[in-house]
């Protein structure tokens, strides 16, 4: 049960990859944190990928050990379903007011076994499944999720008590309500991540309107072996693709969106997304249509080598329009610029729109913590203190600061947590003095 | 909770959700109407999905869903592709 | 000061009964890695008919928190007390799981971790029958093992809470920081006569536009005045013993041949010149030097790789004063190691796009110095000829093809791209178009990779400032080649540009720019001394890029910038920083964990004979020492654990079979062959 009060060093609010690690570096060096996570489970928006570039490890290999970590760590107090709705601040640090949203389960007692979900007769289109598959409205979030518990979607609830008759730990509470309690902590890393291009966003790609164009993180569950449908099947009708085309910077470097900047992991994600596609369908034929192709981490460019020698077609164009025929298929209007932009008309069974991301959260009114003209947090001192923002004492972490791939998070979020012990290590009064006795000179060159 | 408070209970709160309860509500009629007629399109057979859109007159698109959902909830099974599509079942039509 | 002492159990007060094995085995599907090859159900089947086996399970990913409470479950309440794991590599979640077994109570060493995915499925991805026969006898071999297992108890060794870090530019810099900040010691040491790094030869820096140096010398001062930080320049590492939390490293410093009071008079004093590396070749600097105003020390320094014979004799004031070089060798204690060498630029070889065939193509380095040498509102000009068209080539040295573009003395090519110069690139490009309005600019890329926050702004800048883009394809690389005499621009560039149908344009300039990449600073020795590993791009490679991004292989050494592979100064930092957490997490607490699978000596089966110790590679791993045994002094073999690395060489040399390695005995091995060719259908495993 939530204690009313809870004194940590460290608020870590998004439990995503970058929140995950800053949690977990600042807890392995024996600082109390508190990570806040809004939404019912752990894992951000990595747990619903399918493989991630550039080893191709497969996602919940990477995440799932961290989340377990995460939960059982002794240093770590872990609040999913959580949110902060206000701050003050004091002379000893922070006061979160942080509220417990109901999930109208006891979680003490509740095994994760989805009796209740299985007893519920209501199907909602699942979120972490992009909307193509289905929870009910009593369930567990995904079969990997931290904490393995349920929760009842009150929104999409008939209050017939099937799944409290369904349950063999009598676990249902239908009237919970929500908790209000504070967290004290003397500094705050923001990791709230990112949101993808929304699909209404293109007017011009059929502002989601057509069934076969889809986002890339529809194709991510599809890949993904627990994905909705276990295989890559067109949403229209569940016919197997052969012909699949990416659009890149659909959503990024555009003006007419107001998002001039690079989203940074879609033409990696593309020619992953393509790399497995062509494993799991080896007939399929795939397009990446794009301006330039941006492999710029480790490895990456022998990744993008990779993906062309096994037989991607990569084509510089730009997408002006895509149309849906009779039979629902894409046909994706391109100036092929490589042919001296001619421009063609061409058809697909799916396309996937490489979307791009946007800032999800916006820390002004809670934190007062600013952000850029980009939308994502304003770090003043973008070169040298990347995860400083400009309220003492809060940084931030991951995709909150831009976007960046799963590496660059982990990264980022390893500073993050040097700035945060840091800033504890200096405004702590009674800490261990471990400063040199001696001030004699230290830069030593010797004539 | 006694059998009887817990009633109250829930009547209590389908008095406090009125809304969502009834909007949930109509949903789960039009689903289960919806099931009923994927269940009856696949009684005398597996079927791919365009062939259930067309026996039920549903978009294919929807069939997709509920067949997924169905799926994922036990209810049919996947068999194997028949061209480009592959075909569904009801899970009893294995018992038999 | 959180450094709590947690109430977590010791291995030691861990149920460590060797009572029969009750054996839990798992298999995991991998989401589909293992589990769309391998049978796992007819696997976890067939193993549970195996002797001691009371559970198997099986589970889409074992290593999630479902997977990891089910074995957390069966050992508290089915008396599971040997677990063996058949899933990834060891190296990805041995850890993870031996932190679950230990969470329900039970020795984490009463864990045996089988890989069949790496040596199974993914090899073997066509043939599932035969992969999940496999799978049943790998794994059957981990049961047997699992039967002998013994508990074991992790080494522990008291640290230094002090860091070394390897460089002076900005990522050692602000590692070196951070790590004062967070409560540790810290000694840096930097190979040049001065810190900074490739960041002090910057003049703006993308994404900001704010001054390098501006940025640059807060950093310098924070460390130089860290009472915690002991700065050595002109110094480098010449030896490493040791091991994570104690390592003793030898540091070899050379003489700066002259001091403060004598350093203005030697500058001026010196009439020999070389090449100033700091300006790229393009200016001449003494033999005693500053490297630039404002530079850090401020005391010059001799430049001895231009002093053949180690010393300099200078006439000052009328007297004559050899400079002599008098290098200095001392020893520091500490507890982990931070490498931060850097990067150097990529020298194109010689007619590489002309370069050092034509006077007038330079690197974009080179270039970045020349603007700082022409005074604001002088022509731009080189070898005292204008220039009115000028050329940038992307990608010279990065992102090369092999067979298409020459390879280096290795033999290797730069496969990888280079991540700075195309967002440094149109930062010139954009200086150059405020400087110098009239200039002709062409820019011929591959792909423009502005990807960072605020990079993708400077090439909306060069695209509305008349900038010429033409784009080429990397198989088909421009060239710079010589004008015909009587043209007016001196050089060529010939190139196939697919802005305009691949045609292949000749574009007449003046000057020619070189985007050069980035290539590791050479430091075989520095690799050879900490026994850590280049990656195939050369640059030094960390363990996995996502679980541990910033460690080597080598427990106790972690990476910063560039040393790694090609960042900009925001990523230098981060990595920096991110370097700092990881040994923080080392050393925060004065001690560290080894794993303990090392070799153990019997003393009752020892005679001293002392082969182990020929044979053993390892420094201090193994030596004779006298012990007392039934009252008499006798020399035998004794195992200093921290230095053993566990390879078993000493227990094959052993004529008296008196050692062992712990967690991987001979027994242990024996079982494990007898079960590999063991007649599975004897004991009921539907196997052949
Ligand atoms: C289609 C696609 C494919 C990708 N593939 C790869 C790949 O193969 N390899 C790779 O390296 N990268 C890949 N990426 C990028 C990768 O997803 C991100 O780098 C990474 O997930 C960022 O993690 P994060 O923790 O910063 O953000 P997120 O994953 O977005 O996590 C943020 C968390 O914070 C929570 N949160 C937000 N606001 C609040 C609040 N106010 N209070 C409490 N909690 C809050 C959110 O619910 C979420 O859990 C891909 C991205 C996409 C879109
Ligand atoms: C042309 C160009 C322009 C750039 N412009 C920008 C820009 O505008 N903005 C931006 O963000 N980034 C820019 N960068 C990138 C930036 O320069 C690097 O990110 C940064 O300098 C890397 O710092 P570092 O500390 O990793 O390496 P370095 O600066 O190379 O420092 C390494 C240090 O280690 C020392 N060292 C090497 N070997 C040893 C040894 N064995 N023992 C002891 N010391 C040793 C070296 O002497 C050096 O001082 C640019 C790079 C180039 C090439
Ligand atoms: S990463 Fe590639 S697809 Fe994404 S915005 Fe940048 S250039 Fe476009
Ligand atoms: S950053 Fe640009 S110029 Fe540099 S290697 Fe990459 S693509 Fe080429």
């Amino acid at each position: 049960m939530v204690q009313e009060k809870i004194r940590v060093d460290t608020l870590v609010v998004g439990g995503g990859i970058a929140g995950m690690q800053s949690a977990l570096d600042l807890a392995d060096q024996g600082y109390q944190v508190a990570l806040v996570e809004r939404d019912p489970s752990i894992g951000g928006k990595m747990i619903q990928l399918s493989k991630v570039f550039p080893t191709l490890d497969c996602c919940s290999c990477i995440t799932t050990p961290k989340m377990s970590a995460v939960a059982h760590h002794e240093n770590i107090q872990l609040f999913t379903y959580c949110e902060i709705q206000a701050i003050e601040e004091n002379d000893q640090g922070f006061v979160s007011n942080a509220l417990q949203k109901p999930r109208y389960v006891d979680v003490d007692t509740c095994t994760g076994c989805r009796q209740c979900e299985y007893a519920c007769p209501i199907d909602v289109p699942h979120p972490f499944d992009r909307y193509l598959g289905a929870h009910r409205a009593a369930y567990v979030p995904f079969s990997t999720a931290v904490p393995q518990k349920a929760l009842i979607d009150m929104e999409n609830c008939i209050l017939c008590g099937k799944c409290q008759r369904g349950c063999p730990a009598n676990s249902i509470d239908f009237t919970q309500k929500e908790q209000p309690f504070e967290i004290e902590s003397r500094a705050i890393i923001l990791a709230t991540g990112f949101e993808i291009t929304p699909p209404d966003a293109k007017k011009e790609y059929g502002a989601g309107q057509f069934h076969n164009v889809v986002d890339a993180l529809v194709m991510e569950r599809l890949l993904a072996p627990t994905g909705p449908y276990g295989h890559v099947l067109r949403p229209s009708d569940g016919k197997e693709p052969d012909s699949i085309a990416y659009v890149q910077c659909a959503g990024s470097r555009d003006k007419t969106l107001g998002v001039e900047y690079c989203s940074r992991v879609c033409c990696m994600y593309a020619i992953k997304q393509a790399m497995l596609i062509s494993g799991a369908l080896p007939l399929a034929d795939i397009t990446i249509y794009y301006m330039d192709i941006r492999t710029f981490g480790k490895g990456y460019d022998q990744f993008y080598q990779t993906a062309q020698a096994m037989g991607i077609e990569f084509v510089k164009g730009k997408v002006a329009r895509i149309n849906e025929d009779e039979n629902q298929n894409p046909v994706v209007r391109v100036e092929m610029i490589d042919e001296g932009s001619k421009v063609v008309e061409r058809m697909h069974d799916m396309v996937v729109l490489s979307v791009g991301m946007l800032p999800c959260y916006d820390p002004q009114p809670i934190f007062g913590v600013r952000s850029a003209e980009d939308g994502f947090v304003l770090t003043p001192s973008i070169n040298m203190a990347p995860c400083v923002t400009e309220h003492p004492g809060i940084f931030v972490s991951g995709t909150a600061a831009g976007p960046m791939d799963i590496v660059d998070s982990i990264v980022l979020a390893g500073a993050a947590s040097a700035e945060a012990a840091a800033y504890l290590e200096a405004n702590d009064g009674n800490r261990r003095s471990v400063k040199s006795t001696t001030n004699a000179a230290r830069v030593t060159a010797h004539a | 909770m006694s059998e009887k408070e817990w009633a109250e209970t829930l009547k209590r709160l389908r008095e406090e959700h009125k809304e969502t309860v009834a909007r949930s509500q109509a949903l789960l009629k039009e689903q289960q109407a919806k099931r009923k007629a994927i269940r009856k399109a696949l009684e005398e057979g597996p079927r791919t999905v365009p062939e259930v859109a067309d026996l039920t007159g549903f978009a294919s698109h929807d069939v997709m869903w509920y067949v997924m959902a169905m799926k994922k909830f036990g209810l049919i099974e996947e068999l194997e592709m028949d061209g480009e599509y592959y075909r569904y079942q009801l899970t009893q039509e294995k018992a038999k | 000061m959180p450094d709590k002492e947690t109430s977590k159990l010791e291995p030691s007060q861990m149920k460590t009964d060797t009572e029969e094995p009750r054996i839990g085995v798992y298999t995991c599907y991998c989401g589909g890695n293992i589990g769309f090859v391998i049978d796992c159900e007819r696997v976890a089947d067939e193993l549970g008919k195996l002797p001691n086996v009371v559970v198997t399970r099986t589970d889409m990913s074992m290593c999630s928190d479902v997977g990891q409470t089910m074995i957390e479950e069966d050992i508290r309440e089915h008396g599971v007390n040997r677990v063996v794991i058949g899933a990834c590599a060891p190296s990805l979640h041995e850890q993870t799981f031996r932190g679950t077994v230990s969470r329900a109570g039970l020795n984490p060493y009463f864990y045996h971790h089988v890989g069949i995915r790496e040596q199974d499925s993914w090899v073997h991805s066509h043939d599932h029958e035969g992969a999940t026969k496999k799978a049943i006898r790998l794994m059957s071999a981990g049961i047997a093992k699992a039967r002998l297992l013994e508990p074991l108890e992790p080494i522990k060794l008291s640290a230094e809470k002090h860091a070394l870090v390897i460089g002076g530019g900005v990522a050692g810099l602000r590692s070196a920081w951070d790590l004062s900040r967070r409560g540790l010691k810290v000694t840096l040491v930097e190979k040049s006569p001065f810190l900074g790094g490739h960041m002090a030869q910057l003049e703006k820096t993308f994404p900001s536009g704010e001054e390098a140096g501006g940025l640059l010398g807060p950093l310098i001062a924070n460390v130089v005045s860290d009472p915690n930080i002991t700065v050595h320049t002109y110094s480098e590492v010449t030896g490493v013993r040791g091991y994570v939390g104690d390592f003793h490293i030898q540091i070899t410093q050379q003489s700066r041949g002259v001091d403060d009071t004598l350093g203005e008079a030697a500058m001026q004093a010196c009439k020999t010149e070389v090449q100033d590396e700091f300006n790229y070749g393009l200016t001449n600097r003494k033999l005693v030097y500053k490297a630039y105003p404002g530079c850090y020390p401020s005391t010059p320094a001799v430049d001895w790789d231009h002093c053949p014979d180690g010393y300099l004799e200078l006439e000052i004031d009328g007297r004559q004063i050899k400079l002599e070089n008098q290098p200095k060798t001392f020893d520091i204690n500490t507890g982990a190691v931070v490498v931060a060498t850097g990067f150097q630029p990529y020298t194109p070889l010689k007619g590489e796009y002309g370069y050092l065939e034509h006077p007038e193509v330079l690197t974009l380095p080179q270039f970045i110095r020349l603007l700082t040498l022409i005074p604001e509102g002088k022509e731009l000009q080189l070898n005292g000829h204008r220039v009115h068209n000028i050329g940038f080539v992307h990608c010279v040295g990065s992102r090369q093809i092999e067979g298409i573009h020459e390879a280096q003395e290795d033999g290797q090519v730069n496969n990888y791209c280079s991540r700075v110069c195309c967002t440094a690139t149109l930062q010139a490009i954009n200086e150059l178009r405020q400087r110098y309005p009239d200039l002709n600019i062409v820019d011929i890329y591959e792909d423009i990779r502005t990807y960072g926050r605020g990079h993708e702004e400077y090439y909306a800048e060069a695209s509305a400032n008349q900038v010429l883009f033409m784009r080429f394809h990397g198989e088909e690389p421009a060239e710079v080649v010589r004008a015909t005499d009587g043209d007016k621009s001196p050089l060529l560039i010939r190139v196939k540009d697919y802005l305009t149908w691949g045609e292949e344009i000749e574009v007449p300039v003046d000057m020619v720019v070189l985007a050069v990449g980035m290539m590791p600073t050479s430091i075989e020795d520095l690799i050879r001394l900490l026994k850590v590993s280049p990656g195939t791009d050369r640059f030094l490679l960390e363990v996995h890029p996502k679980l541990r991004p910033v460690e080597t292989a080598v427990p106790g050494v972690v990476l910063a910038g560039t040393a790694q592979g090609p960042m900009n100064i925001k990523e230098s930092i981060a990595a920096a920083s991110a370097a700092a957490s990881k040994v923080a997490v080392l050393l925060s607490r004065g001690k560290v964990e080894l794993e303990p699978f090392v070799a153990h000596v019997d003393h009752e089966l020892c005679t001293g004979s002392g082969e182990c110790v020929e044979v053993c590679a390892y420094e201090d791993a193994i030596s004779l020492k006298p012990v007392s045994m039934d009252g008499k002094e006798v020399e035998k073999a004794l195992v200093t654990s921290a230095n053993c690395v566990g390879c078993g060489v000493c227990v094959s040399a052993c004529p008296n079979l008196a050692i062992d390695l712990q967690g991987w005995t001979l027994k242990q091995y024996d079982a494990m062959v007898d079960a590999l060719v063991m007649d599975m259908s004897a004991i009921g495993v539907k196997h052949e």
